[in-house]
This record gives C-alpha cells, sequence and structure tokens, in this order.
C-alpha cells in the first residue's frame, strides 16, 4: 500500500511539474523562433552566389537534451502493452528538436543563412539507469554563411 | 523562389490530446485486463478443484515438500501427534488421504493443511494445547479442509498455473519447481463459509471419536481470551471471529444433543517430550 502511495505521488509530481515545465518552455520557443525568423535554416546544400560575394561559411551546431519525467514515462510504458502511438513522447521530442534548431541560430549569430542543416536524435543514460528514465538529445548542424553586404 | 519567413501555425508533430484521459483510460484498460484474468481463473479454480485426483495431488504435494521436510522438527511429539491422527482416521474421519504431519519450530498457534494430505502443526500450538480433545479437534479441522478440498483452493489462483504445468509437463519440471516455489503456501486464506464447514466436520469427528466433545471450542476460547494479539495474529488472520465459531459450535452442540464430557489430558510426559 505503502509503495503504490509513492508511486501515485511520483506519477502526481511528474504530471504536475512536467506540464508545467512543458508549458514553460513551449513558450520560450515560440518567442526565440519568433526572435530567429530573420535567419533562415533550410536543407539545400549550398547557395547559388558565387565564391567571392560570401564572406563566411562555418559550421554550427546546438544541441538540447530533454530528460522524460515520471508521468510520462508510465503512459508510454501502459502503451507498451497496448500498442498505439506513443503520444506522450511526441512531445519530447518536438521540444528537443526545436530547441536544437534555436541553439543552432543563436551560434550562426549574424549569418545570412544556414544550409544543409541536419538534425538527429540520441538518447542517453539509458544504460546508466536501467529503470528506464532516459533522456534525450537532439542535436542540429549546418553551414552558416555570411554573404558580403 | 522568394523566401517568407513565417512560423508554422499548427504543430504537426505533437498531437493534441489529454495526457490525463489517456492515462486513465490505459490504466482502466489494464485494470480491466486484469480482473477478467483474475475472473477467468476463478471460473477455471471452480472446474478444477472438483476434478482433481488424489494421485495428481499427491504429486502436486511433491513439489512443495523438500523444503517442509527440512524444516521437520520435535520427532517425539510428533509421533504423538501422529498416532492421535490415525486414530481419528481409522475410526471416524475416513478420508482417501495417507496423512503425513510435520512438525514446525515456531511460535504461530496455528496448523496448515497442504496438497498431498501434509499437515504442518507449529510447535507454538503444540505448546498452547491443554487436552487432547482440544488438539484432536484441530487436528480434525484440518482433516475438514481435505475433505471439502479447501486446502486446493486456499493455494490461490496460481493453483491453477500449477496443476496445468504438473500436468504437461510433471513434478521434474524446473517450471513446476519455480511455480511451486513461488507460491507461500503456509499463508493459504479460507474464506468464513470454508472455515465453519471444517468447524462442522471437526465436531463431528470429535464426537464420533470420544462419544462427547469435550475441548471442541477450548481452543477458540484460548484466542479470544489472549491479550496479546501479536502472538495470536496469524491464526486470527486466517481463522477470524473465533467468537462466532464458538457460537457456531455451541448451537450445533445444543441442538444435535451432544454431550459434554470430561476432557482426555494430555499424556504425563508432554511437557518433558517439548525437549
Amino acid at each position: 500500500m505503502n509503495n503504490l502511495l509513492f508511486f501515485m505521488t511520483l506519477i502526481a509530481i511528474g504530471y504536475v511539474v512536467g506540464t508545467l515545465a512543458e508549458k514553460r518552455h513551449y513558450r520560450s520557443i515560440h518567442e526565440r523562433e519568433k526572435k530567429f525568423l530573420y535567419l533562415p535554416a533550410v536543407t539545400i546544400k549550398t547557395v547559388t552566389h558565387p565564391d567571392k560575394k560570401i564572406a563566411s561559411a562555418e559550421l554550427v551546431c546546438g544541441s538540447a537534451v530533454i530528460s522524460i519525467d515520471y508521468f510520462k514515462r508510465f503512459l508510454a510504458s501502459l502503451r507498451n502493452i497496448f500498442g498505439g502511438t506513443v503520444k506522450s513522447y511526441e512531445s519530447l521530442i518536438d521540444r528537443a528538436r526545436r530547441e536544437a534548431l534555436i541553439r543552432m541560430k543563436e551560434m550562426a549569430g549574424d549569418a545570412t543563412v544556414i544550409v544543409n542543416v541536419r538534425i538527429e536524435t540520441s538518447t542517453i543514460g539509458r544504460n546508466a539507469n536501467k529503470k528506464g528514465v532516459g533522456c534525450l538529445e537532439a542535436i542540429a548542424y549546418g553551414t552558416a554563411v555570411t554573404l558580403e553586404k | 523562389m522568394k523566401y517568407t519567413p513565417r512560423q508554422p501555425g499548427s504543430n504537426v508533430n505533437v498531437t493534441p490530446t489529454s495526457p490525463l484521459r489517456e492515462f486513465f483510460l490505459l490504466t482502466a484498460g489494464l485494470l480491466g485486463m486484469v480482473i477478467v484474468i483474475y475472473m477467468v481463473l476463478g471460473l477455471a479454480m471452480d472446474l478444477i478443484v472438483p476434478r482433481i485426483s488424489t494421485d495428481l495431488e499427491n504429486r502436486i504435494g511433491g513439489l512443495f515438500i523438500g523444503s517442509i521436510e527440512a524444516k521437520d522438527s520435535d520427532s517425539k511429539r510428533g509421533s504423538y501427534v501422529r498416532s492421535l491422527l490415525e486414530d481419528l482416521q481409522d475410526r471416524c474421519a475416513r478420508l482417501p488421504y495417507l496423512f503425513k504431519v510435520h512438525i514446525r519450530q515456531s511460535p504461530t498457534v496455528n496448523a496448515v493443511a497442504l496438497p498431498g494430505g501434509h499437515i504442518i502443526v507449529y510447535t507454538g500450538l503444540l505448546d498452547k494445547v491443554a487436552s487432547e480433545n482440544e488438539l484432536a479437534f484441530v487436528l480434525a479441522h484440518e482433516m475438514g479442509h481435505f475433505a471439502h478440498r479447501d486446502h486446493l483452493r486456499g493455494m490461490g489462483r496460481a493453483f491453477v498455473f500449477i496443476t496445468i504445468s504438473t500436468l504437461l509437463l510433471g513434478t521434474d519440471s524446473s517450471i513446476s519447481k519455480m511455480l511451486a516455489h513461488g507460491l507461500n503456501i503456509t499463508e493459504m486464506s479460507f474464506s468464513r463459509k470454508q472455515e465453519t464447514r471444517a468447524d462442522e466436520f471437526a465436531l463431528e469427528t470429535l464426537h464420533c471419536d470420544y462419544g462427547h466433545v469435550a475441548g471442541a471450542t477450548d481452543f477458540f476460547e484460548k484466542i479470544s481470551k489472549a491479550e496479546d494479539p501479536g502472538k495470536f495474529g496469524h491464526y486470527l488472520a486466517s481463522h477470524p471471529e473465533s467468537r462466532k465459531r464458538i457460537s457456531h459450535l455451541e448451537n450445533i452442540i445444543r441442538s444435535r444433543g451432544f454431550k459434554l464430557g470430561k476432557p482426555k489430558p494430555l499424556p504425563q510426559t508432554w511437557r518433558q517430550l517439548k525437549e
């Protein structure tokens, strides 16, 4: 009975804190995405401008690590029984990817465009903690190109 | 092509959903599944128990006996209990079992019926009984569980799995052994109805064997008077409401006109046998 109570408390804490943290993070993501709208990040491999017009081209990357909360983990393990889309993980991956993109743009500073953008994800800390409370890392990288004025 | 910077209106990568709703839906689904399995096992139990032959029961009992025999002790009082049990079986309680008594060193005031005719008697019980009749009543009560096959039901729903694995794989299979090992056989639970029936059986046996029913309620009197509930906790937990059981037994004694004779004392050497 005590175990169950402990478990329910963890889930409740996970839900309340996790939801608040997620809302705050999304607000911040929206704000910063708006701020960086002037800087396009695209997947085309290169710009069509002649070489002498390009002032600099350098590697930029941004990465974000987001941890799962207890509630989401429980919801996902329930999903493991019944199958279906693991909706509770979707927002985690979305946040990690968008945060990584924003950080990449922050690193690019006043570049004109970021080309050849790639996003990769990986889980970390899963083996270190057998209980399965893993973290998710998204890393975004690309080439920041600055054109001559 | 002109690049127009804008933020996406909606997020296609995150399903708009209420996580709490999903949580309750999935938990309810899981709970439903557990309940269905529990009920199916309960039905299977009712189907299986009356059909189990003594032979199969002996084989299932064999799965547990290794760990129980290892803890046997107190052979002197054990042989007295054994002969008392044999007398009861020969004269009155004719059951198709080859009963085997195991004495276990423990302060618990209890006796337990196990598949295959094995009865565990705890030394806590032997220390408490005051007369042969009282001991005979407790033994006959356990025999009553055998007569009604309560001891199979009392093992709980895991018994279904043990029976199936014994039938399919035999007792030597590691799966059967593992299943039997996982079951805490000494903590069986009986319903009030099962206890009442076993009490009635014990009363009949006692009357048949001694011609009177002295000592039948002594054991429960002791428990209900006991000041230290911890000491009797186990017996009270699996045999609830000793007050009610006493009055039920007294009702039967009155309505059937059973005589209350003089209880037969335990052998003179009982106290010495303890060592």
